[in-house]
């Protein structure tokens, strides 16, 4: 019973492209026809490398005195033997090889998605976000009403969604072999949601709290989402290298962040605070209790303070202000 | 609005003179012999007053100018010389009268709440201009007939006959308003009556009028000369600090005036804001009731603003103050909607004031009053500060009632070149005059 193992060789993107059942207690690999499991890649010698048990009964790989010899799957030294029990692939000229004991535990089985379950998700997240964007628009409207205002916006988005989930499924039919688009329309959805409710939370405690800076500041939590979003199409995919793409999206994110950040700084340290009272709400949306006028004079010193100190600094050109010069 | 005639630089093309005055008939000769008169006798005592780059040697702004005394005491504006006065390393000061000499000036004192400077030519024994006495007491009857004299646009030593019309009205700074050509280069030039005597000096007009000029009254410029013969002569490195000085002098007198004045209750819809009763607040009202499409919220908004502009330099321009009202009622807004419209609306124009002034800052706040009959308000206040001037500040105080949904009352008060205590204490009144009207 022990007897049998299962030889896998690997395609180029890492998927097993042939799986051979061996019940002899040898197996021998290499180009020539002789051989157990045949491999058609050039780099490999005729009579590669044998496959055997050792004494305790594990299985190990022996170079047969090949040109370009024998490697762990993950290692860079060239070895003569070696032992399969601690992982189970090795490289043999471009070829990657796993062998698997009959004993070899397998994953649990994954409960199956119910048919269409991510398409009704996604169709119910899509009229919640097509609901939540109506209403933001229509409280938005405040000249004339018009069909055509209330669509556009929502026709432009709804073709962003479709796009980049397109996008996603393109990936995930390159990488996991399925489009899979329902799964990305889902986690698309969701991250719009998401990104809806966080920026009403921003206009709406802004208000309540009078704090028109928060609405401002709100806008980098966006790229969180979109990284979180991000993440979520990853690892849908599943591509070997996660944190390689993870790590290049977050610092393309970063990137974003940080130079719209930049440019807000910028633009505050040469205009500072605009006089305006930034987006309203009807009263009853207030959070802030109130003070009294005399209480709030006082606290204007704190602004005060902060303009005596501005002007002590020499002004420097701005990155996007032109010279005051005189002319 | 006024704008001041600043001393344009010659490049300016000359404006189109269309209309010659229509002059009724005067007894005792033609009209121009007083003219002819008048000029002979200015021709030795006035100048052109030129503001040089230090470095090029060449103008950069001109003006004109008048001598007053036989060691050469003279007055012009301001304005002409702010440049040198407040950067005295990269400028200097030149005159060139009209037989063509020319030599270099001194400042030695200024007046920037009248526009007026006082500089000295390094010559004695000359012919001068004497002050009208009428002029000094303020007793020159409208319809008088003067004469302004300068060098507009660097065209020539001119004259131009004109009438007094006496003090403006609704003007906080006394100005004589003078219905006759004033153009860029006669700045700081003088204004004599038919005898050659001086009874203002040019000072400015109106872009949107035609032959509205202004002059500074003549008891100002004997007033600074008086004081630079007597008093300190203004040492040049400290000039920026005088002009300060002189600012912050002006804004306390303006803001007392203005308290002096009293304020009376203006009612807006429902609400109620406070009007100034100085005379020299103009109010003005604008409705969108004529837009079109229809408006979904009614929007009538009453702007009231002390027509003052005090000229700092060419890049500040002070001491104004708006009052603005504007009564939002929505028409078939609900209400989040109508929030929506009035966040819109509520920003205050903003003036772009250059890095002279440093960046804005603003703090927030709901505002309750204690005694009953007034709104809850959400307020802003934001302050810049200048950099070159302590102590003085540009001030938006932004309100908004937040009784009611669907109407408001959105007020907005901007102060220019005024002191922390002067806007508070105008920004106290202002906020706490927001009430229900009963």
């Amino acid at each position: 019973m022990g007897a049998v193992m299962w030889i896998e060789v690997l395609s180029r993107h890492g998927e097993v492209a042939a799986r051979e059942r061996i019940e002899a207690p040898e197996a021998r690999i290499g180009r020539a026809f002789d051989n157990d499991v045949v491999i058609d890649d050039p780099h490999v010698a005729a009579h590669h490398v044998r496959i055997f048990r050792a004494d305790d009964g594990e299985l190990v790989a022996e170079d047969l005195g090949s040109v370009n010899g024998l490697y762990p799957e993950h290692g860079a030294s060239r070895v003569q033997r070696l032992p399969l029990a601690a992982g189970p692939g090795m490289r043999i000229g471009r070829t990657i090889l796993r062998v698997h004991d009959a004993s070899h535990s397998v994953a649990p089985e994954k409960p199956l998605t119910p048919p269409r379950a991510h398409a009704t998700w996604a169709a119910g997240l899509g009229l919640a976000v097509i609901a939540l964007l109506f209403g933001i628009e229509w409280m938005g409207t405040t000249t004339e009403r018009s069909t055509n205002v209330m669509v556009l916006p929502l026709l432009g988005f709804a073709t962003f969604i479709v796009l980049w989930s397109g996008l996603w499924a393109l990936l995930s039919r390159l990488f996991f072999g399925q489009a899979r688009f329902a799964l990305q329309l889902r986690i698309a959805l969701t991250a719009c949601l998401a990104f809806l409710l966080w920026d009403q939370m921003g206009e709406w405690l802004s208000y309540g709290l009078a704090w028109p800076q928060l609405d401002d500041d709100a806008t980098y939590g966006v790229w969180a989402l979109v990284a979180v979003a991000c993440y979520g199409h990853l690892v849908s995919i599943g591509p070997r290298h996660m944190r390689i793409a993870m790590g290049v999206i977050v610092a393309l994110l970063a990137a974003g962040a940080a130079m719209q950040y930049a440019g807000k700084a910028e633009a505050r340290r040469v205009a500072g605070e605009p006089a305006t009272l930034g987006e309203l709400k009807p009263p009853q949306f207030r959070l802030r209790p109130a003070v009294t006028v005399d209480r709030f004079l006082a606290d204007t010193g704190t602004a005060k303070r902060a303009v005596d100190e501005a002007r002590k600094r020499e002004p420097t050109l701005g990155l996007f202000s032109e010279t005051d010069g005189s002319d | 609005m006024i704008r001041r005639i600043l001393a344009l630089a010659a490049t300016l093309a000359a404006m189109p003179f269309a209309v010659a005055q229509p002059m009724p008939e005067q007894p005792g000769g033609p009209l121009s012999s007083a003219a002819e008169r008048v000029y002979d006798l200015a021709k030795p005592r006035i100048l052109q007053v030129r503001t040089l780059l230090q470095a090029a040697g060449r103008q950069t702004t001109l003006g004109s100018g008048f001598v007053v005394s036989a060691d050469g005491y003279a007055i012009t504006n301001y304005h002409v010389v702010s440049s040198f006065a407040l950067d005295p390393k990269t400028y200097r000061l030149e005159y060139l009268a009209p037989d063509g000499s020319k030599g270099g000036l001194a400042l030695l004192a200024i007046d920037v709440a009248h526009d007026l400077a006082v500089v000295k030519i390094d010559r004695s024994g000359l012919p001068f201009f004497e002050f009208a006495p009428r002029a000094l007491d303020g007793t020159l009857p409208k319809g008088e007939r003067m004469y302004a004299m300068g060098n507009p646009l660097d065209l020539g030593f001119t004259i131009v006959e004109g009438t007094n019309n006496g003090l403006v009205d609704k003007s906080y700074d006394e100005r004589i308003h003078f219905s006759g050509a004033i153009n860029p280069g006669m700045s700081g030039g003088p204004v004599t009556d038919s005898d050659g005597r001086i009874v203002g000096v040019n000072v400015a007009k109106r872009l949107d009028g035609e032959q509205v000029g202004f002059l500074v009254p003549a008891r100002f410029a004997a007033a600074l000369l008086e004081r630079a013969r007597r008093g300190p002569v203004l040492v040049l490195d400290k000039a920026r600090e005088e002009v300060g000085r002189q600012l912050d002098a002006w804004q306390s007198g303006f803001y007392e005036a203005l308290a002096r004045a009293g304020f009376r209750d203006a009612s807006f819809g429902p609400y109620r804001g406070m009007e100034s009763a100085a005379p020299w607040m103009t109010c003005w009202a604008f409705t969108n009731a004529d837009q079109v499409p229809k408006p979904r919220a009614a929007i009538n908004t009453t702007r009231c603003s002390s027509v003052t502009g005090l000229f700092v330099s060419d890049r500040i321009l002070t001491g104004r103050v708006d009052v603005t009202y504007s009564y939002h009622k929505s028409i078939d807004l609900n209400a989040f909607q109508f929030a929506h419209e009035v966040s819109q609306q509520a920003g205050a124009a903003s003036f772009d004031r250059g890095r002279r002034l440093t960046e804005q800052e603003c703090t927030d706040d709901f505002l309750e009053g204690p005694p009953a009959g007034r709104p809850l308000l959400r307020a802003r206040w934001c302050m810049r500060a200048y950099r070159e001037f302590e102590g003085l500040y540009d001030v938006t105080v932004l309100a908004l009632t937040q009784d009611r949904d669907r109407e408001a009352l959105l007020a907005q008060l901007v102060m220019q070149g005024v002191s922390h205590a002067n806007a508070v204490a105008l920004g106290k009144r202002f906020l706490e005059s927001i009430r229900w009207a009963r």
